[in-house]
């Protein structure tokens, strides 16, 4: 009953919040259903890192070692960013609250289909929840309403449309090969079970087509042109569940086609998964330099995150696998966390330039140091997670003997790593300009009102607990918690 | 013997005789539909019989092709109709003298000669109609050639008469996607070649927008009267190929009996007037591209049968 | 399986309807009027649900027949009624005037497209059985690849949307030759994602007439890195 209830709860938040009534207390009915949906997430993450594998409707519905991470991680994001939403948005939509309503119940929508992903194991069913991510999120996208939100809105359903239709060509391409191989059930399990005996042809086509489609969505390299766009013009709150967990969710599907490929003896296919992933790492490190924007900027680390865990996804070894794993569980909890300091720094000056801002520490302590603690967070700084993480992939590939892939990692990583503490160096510290003063207006929406030093209650506790995570998950790894990434790595490498 | 010329001459006079009542009654459909009275189907007859009894004026400065040219535009039709089916299915006399593309290259003989005739004269609107006949011409010569390729590679043989029996074979034949879509094709090809709506307006008395009659103005008396013969006879060859080699090629006779071949003649006569009101709800309901969007008319009758081709590979 | 001369009647049907879609497939990439766009979308569908009706009596499987009744009524019937709720009436009298490239270049690229799309699936359709190769499989994914072809070239919204509609036809053509038996509550359920989609599609493009007056997405480029050195100015405009 529990996987059912996860799914109903955000759909019926949803439908309250979309009638115009309701609108007042759609924030509260969010965060409500958000929290329990966290403590039903967290219960099944405890039951299956103790060993079961918990089912609702057997081939429909079940979840394993990796679906209970990603569940356990999209309830926590969506918790931290619904109660961070009810300060942000009450802030920036003072004028227009009738939009409120629409914004909540596109939000749980959005949950709803994220929750379903790793929940749902048939694939063409998983195809169909990634559509409604994108479809829930357009709409959050061009929140604002501006020319540039709507532009960023419109690339992103444009290029994750697209990707959708190459990807259901995949998914069809696959339910062939799995029934030119016998009568298993058309499930994740089951294709990994039929794998060796599926016309290689087949599934290399299936691959191919499932990671060019779905890898746009991921923001892999070339595809990746929507993302800067989509995650700098919508509201902070979306952008930490697009950037922190919407990219990882879409990635969870294309991971869960690698032990297929280990099943069905062809190796060499794991080398194209590392090289796609080193192009998105390089790319996106390069393109970090030269931002104009902090948003851009957590944006385009999230393209070197997704290209770093599928580097890792790629490797062959265990210990790769973890770290991948441990990867996504860092990259989730820090880049959520830099999108909440990047709005807490958007409500104080109203600009998204990283030239504009400057002295931040003098117009909010708060904001200034969530915003430090992040860039150096997501940069990789130790002792915080994502160092920890980026760390034992490194020593997995340097034991694997793949030193060129090492090599170029690291440096990669630094490049970014540069790139970041520059940026937001320049931002934290430094004379503040006059300009500040005179930033342009955020939207239509926001106020003389809005560029004030203070930030909402909701939004500061959401900080507090979110750079709390950051710094706890960097030195200490709770004991369900590790046994959970271990489940995860196992399903990788069948 | 006798069977054979008989049926060689009958076929040349249909072509001869009938053209220029295809031609009346296109015109008189035409403005029925647009609510008016129209001439008289026979109109063309008398338009002919006129020209013949009026004097011809040539130019001094215009040299042997002015004169040349209006006999050999109303020559080439008549080659072309021995060589095609027209009321026949079996092979005449002098039908292996040249195949479809053959046929082509006869009627750009006719059409090569009226356009150096045009320019012969100095006349401003013949060169212009000249060189605009040349552009169709030169946009169209890719899609013809497909067009042949594919109807080879589809039915093993360019000629008329071997091609029309492979699409009567059976209708799974019939409605092979190559079929269909080169019957398309070779309709806007037909289009363009005629000098027809969308291409071009040919009951049209502006000379700047011509394209097909201002290579005829220069002419008079019976170098007008062949011209426009030629004219008329060049739009019912285009449509007998079309019609009973790719579209409806039943009808026609199929043993080697005068009578059958007598009988063939009102089925052709039906299958032309069903294409005709084809042609007249296409004229009366579109209007005429500007000049430069014709490559893309033409562009997308290239892709028609290109498309034609793709799906024969495919299928094979 | 039917008698021979019926297959082979059948066959050559649904060839002639995939010939149809791939020419389709083509004009929606050069049509200029936004309604004749999505009038073709109207037709292709139609060929689509024609294929799989043809191949349901081919080889005698309801399962084909019920996917392209649900086809024939999604797309050719509600969508359009969709687009015309959620779009204003101004968007369907738009003439695109100009693409990215010029007409007949497009069509010869598209043409490019289709012909390496027959060669990307040769591999494939020899790997499976017999009875799964046909002309669906090439022929869809040329209309994939011209869908997103369409999605590159132009600049009006209502033309992208079309592509990507069309790009799903044509995952769908080859999608039913290869995988017959897939379950009929996976059909159902992605024929409504497709509904939702083109509705969350317009609504997203009404506002963007209401916001910027014309629907030529193609010249929003607005949002890019500034070239060094030009300033500290803010790469965002007041509203």
């Amino acid at each position: 009953m529990t996987l059912p209830a996860m799914l109903l709860l955000p759909l019926l938040a949803a439908v309250l919040s979309a009638v115009p009534r309701m609108r007042f207390v759609a924030p509260g009915v969010t965060v409500v259903s958000s929290v329990a949906v966290l403590s039903l997430a967290s219960a099944t993450a405890l039951r299956v890192a103790s060993g079961t594998t918990v089912f609702a409707l057997r081939g429909v519905l079940s979840v394993d070692g990796l679906s209970a991470l990603i569940v356990w991680l999209v309830s926590l994001v969506g918790t931290t960013a619904a109660v961070y939403s009810s300060g942000y948005m009450a802030r920036t939509c003072a004028a227009r609250p009738r939009r409120l309503g629409l914004y909540y119940a596109n939000y749980n929508l959005f949950v709803f289909a994220m929750l379903a992903i790793p929940m749902v194991v048939e694939p063409t069913l998983v195809w169909i929840f990634v559509e409604l991510t994108t479809l829930s999120s357009a709409l959050l996208v061009s929140f604002e309403n501006t020319q540039e939100a709507l532009e960023a809105a419109w690339k992103y359903v444009g290029l994750s449309l697209m990707g959708a239709a190459i990807a259901l060509l995949g998914f069809l391409v696959l339910f062939s090969a799995l029934q030119a191989a016998g009568g298993e059930p058309y499930t994740w399990e089951g294709l990994v079970k039929a794998a060796p005996r599926m016309p290689p042809a087949l599934l290399k086509a299936a691959f191919v087509l499932i990671i060019v489609g779905l890898g746009t969505k991921v923001g892999l390299v070339p595809l990746h042109t929507w993302l800067p766009d989509a995650h700098s013009q919508a509201p902070s709150p979306v952008c930490a569940l697009l950037s922190g967990i919407e990219t990882t969710s879409v990635l969870y599907v294309i991971l869960r086609l690698l032990p297929m490929l280990d099943a069905a003896l062809l190796p060499e296919m794991r080398d194209w998964v590392v090289i796609f992933g080193l192009i998105s790492v390089g790319v996106a490190a390069f393109l970090i330099l030269q931002v104009r924007d902090y948003k851009r900027l957590f944006a385009f680390s999230t393209v070197e995150h997704m290209g770093i865990i599928l580097v890792a996804a790629g490797l062959a070894s265990q210990a790769a696998h973890y770290g991948a794993m441990y990867q996504i569980l860092s990259h989730t909890v820090t880049k959520s966390f830099c999108f909440f300091a990047a709005g807490a720094a958007v409500l104080t000056v109203t600009t998204r330039n990283i030239a504009a801002v400057r002295g931040l520490v003098r117009r909010s302590p708060a904001a200034a140091a969530s915003l430090l603690l992040a860039g150096l967070a997501i940069a990789g700084a130790p002792p915080l997670a994502v160092f920890l993480s980026e760390f034992l992939i490194l020593k997995a590939g340097i034991y694997e003997g793949r030193y060129v892939v090492v090599g170029l990692l690291t440096l990669f990583i630094a490049i970014a790593f540069f790139g970041v503490l520059l940026h937001i160096n320049r931002m934290v510290f430094g004379r503040p300009s006059s300009e500040t003063f005179q930033a342009q207006a955020l939207g239509s929406h926001a106020t003389a009102a809005a560029i004030s030093d203070t930030l909402p209650r909701s939004c500061e506790l959401i900080l507090l607990v979110a750079g709390a995570l950051v710094i706890v998950l960097g030195v200490y790894l709770p004991g369900p918690l590790h046994e959970l990434l271990r489940l995860a790595s196992d399903t990788l490498h069948r | 013997m006798l069977y054979r010329i008989l049926a060689n001459v009958l076929q040349v006079l249909v072509i001869l005789l009938l053209s220029p009542l295809v031609t009346g009654v296109l015109n008189r459909l035409k403005e029925i539909v647009q609510s008016k009275r129209g001439p008289s189907i026979f109109q063309p007859y008398r338009d002919l019989w006129k020209l013949f009894h009026k004097d011809q004026v040539l130019s001094e400065r215009s040299s042997w092709i002015f004169r040349v040219t209006p006999y050999i535009v109303f020559v080439t039709p008549i080659f072309v109709a021995l060589l095609i089916p027209v009321l026949t299915a079996h092979p005449l006399f002098l039908a292996f003298m040249a195949d479809m593309v053959g046929v082509g290259f006869v009627l750009a003989l006719g059409g090569f000669f009226a356009a150096l005739g045009a320019v012969d004269t100095g006349n401003p609107y013949g060169p212009m109609g000249a060189s605009r006949t040349r552009m169709v011409g030169f946009l169209a010569e890719p899609v013809f050639v497909i067009v042949f390729f594919t109807v080879s590679f589809v039915a093993g043989s360019t000629i008329p008469y071997i091609v029309q029996k492979h699409w009567i074979a059976s209708p799974a034949a019939f409605l092979e996607p190559a079929h269909v879509l080169l019957l398309a094709a070779f309709f806007m090809l037909i289009l363009a070649e005629a000098g027809r709506i969308p291409v071009d307006s040919a009951s049209g008395h502006f000379e700047l927008a011509m394209i097909e009659e201002s290579k005829s103005l220069e002419y008079s008396g019976s170098g007008a009267a062949l011209m426009k013969w030629g004219g008329h006879m060049k739009l019912l060859v285009l449509m007998c190929v079309f019609l009973n080699v790719l579209v409806t090629p039943w009808g026609l006779a199929v043993e080697q009996r005068a009578t059958q071949v007598l009988l063939a003649i009102p089925l052709v006569a039906v299958k032309v007037l069903l294409f005709v009101l084809a042609l007249v709800i296409i004229e009366s309901s579109l209007a005429k591209l500007r000049l430069f969007r014709i490559s893309e008319f033409l562009g997308a009758a290239f892709i028609t049968c290109v498309a034609a081709m793709i799906a024969r590979l495919f299928t094979a | 399986m039917a008698d021979p001369p019926l297959t082979a009647a059948l066959a050559s049907l649904n060839a002639l309807a995939g010939g149809l879609f791939l020419l389709t497939a083509f004009a929606i990439v050069a049509t200029r009027q936004t309604r004749g766009c999505l009038q073709l979308f109207i037709v292709q569908s139609l060929l689509l649900a024609a294929s799989a009706f043809i191949l349901g009596a081919e080889y005698q499987s309801l399962h084909l027949v019920a996917v392209g009744a649900v086809n024939l009524i999604s797309k050719p019937i509600v969508i359009p009624w969709i687009l015309r709720r959620t779009l204003s009436a101004e968007v369907y009298a738009r003439r695109e005037i100009d693409q990215v490239l010029n007409i007949p270049t497009s069509l010869l690229i598209a043409l490019a497209l289709a012909v390496l799309a027959y060669f990307l699936t040769l591999p494939v359709l020899s790997a499976v059985a017999p009875q799964f190769r046909s002309a669906n499989v090439p022929i869809g994914l040329a209309g994939l690849l011209l869908g997103a072809y369409t999605l590159a070239v132009r600049r009006e919204a209502v033309p992208m949307l079309v592509g990507i509609l069309a790009m799903e036809n044509g995952a769908f053509f080859a999608g039913i030759a290869l995988s017959r038996d897939l379950p009929l509550i996976v059909e159902l359920a992605i024929a409504s994602d497709g509904l939702v989609l083109v509705f969350v599609t317009g609504v997203l493009v009404r506002a963007i007439q209401q916001r910027i007056g014309s629907t030529r997405v193609g010249e929003l480029v607005s949002l890019r890195e500034q070239v060094p050195g030009a300033g500290a100015t803010s790469t965002e405009e007041a509203a």
